[in-house]
């Protein structure tokens, strides 16, 4: 079983971060459509995802599944079609994370961002399971910050 | 806006293949019953809103710190990107 670990998109990490393109945008932001996915090290598990055109602008985003185990979202076929997605290795799923301050943090699991691994087309999409989810889903923050 | 009126058991038809047919009245609340085809995504008003809202709320600075987080979440070992193949998610098929 090798699924859980081919992990990368498929065009060699730059070091300016992976091209990603939302046709549609995120919701609220339809206007900005190229955005690069930046991992930073030593800051596993968040990654950027960042507004190519001003570095300035980005998003925080987790893995949902290192936030939630269990979680098992259901993306509408409308969505596969418009991603191309064969199956569920084609897909890489990333939920924005808001940052509340310092002592709180939530995560986003009714509407994350899918990325087609391969052609790097993403759409945030509206699970069809989404009311048995969280916009807010809380992340354990550490209450002490070293 | 196109505005018509309907009763409980009547319907309305939307570019030939969605219909929205109400259900029923129960004090202030009206019952909808839609059939569309799956392609057609339908969801609350509220659930676009409220993603909107987060979406809004959570851009940041790239230089913003990061939270810290608590043992209960085990962040991906350095050797691991921060993301993992959505191996549980399920596609609906069209």
């Amino acid at each position: 079983m090798k699924c859980a670990e081919s992990i990368e998109l498929e065009t060699p990490a730059a070091p300016a971060g992976h091209p990603v393109r939302l046709p549609m945008g995120l919701l609220g932001f339809e206007q900005i459509k190229d955005y690069l996915l930046v991992a930073n090290p030593g800051e596993e598990p968040f990654a950027w995802l960042r507004v190519e055109d001003n570095a300035a602008l980005a998003f925080v985003v987790i893995d949902p599944f290192v936030v939630l185990p269990d979680y098992n979202p259901d993306i509408p076929p409308a969505d596969v079609e418009f991603l191309g997605l064969k199956n569920a290795n084609d897909a890489l799923l990333l939920s924005i994370v808001t940052v509340h301050g310092t002592s709180q943090a939530t995560v986003n699991l009714k509407g994350p961002v899918v990325i087609n691994r391969h052609t790097h087309t993403a759409k945030q999409v509206i699970i069809t399971n989404a009311a048995q989810y969280s916009v807010q889903h809380p992340l354990p923050v550490a209450d002490n910050v070293a | 806006m196109l505005i018509l009126s309907r009763k409980p058991g009547e319907s309305i038809v939307i570019d030939g293949h969605i219909r929205v047919k109400v259900m029923r009245l129960e004090g202030d609340v009206v019952k909808l019953g839609i059939e569309a085809p799956v392609t057609v995504p339908v969801h609350r008003q509220e659930v676009y809103e409220e993603i909107q809202r987060s979406n809004q709320q959570a851009l940041t600075k790239q230089s913003s710190p990061l939270p810290k987080l608590a043992g209960a979440v085990k962040p991906s070992t350095a050797a691991k990107p921060p993301v993992s193949p959505a191996k549980k998610m399920n596609l609906s098929k069209p």
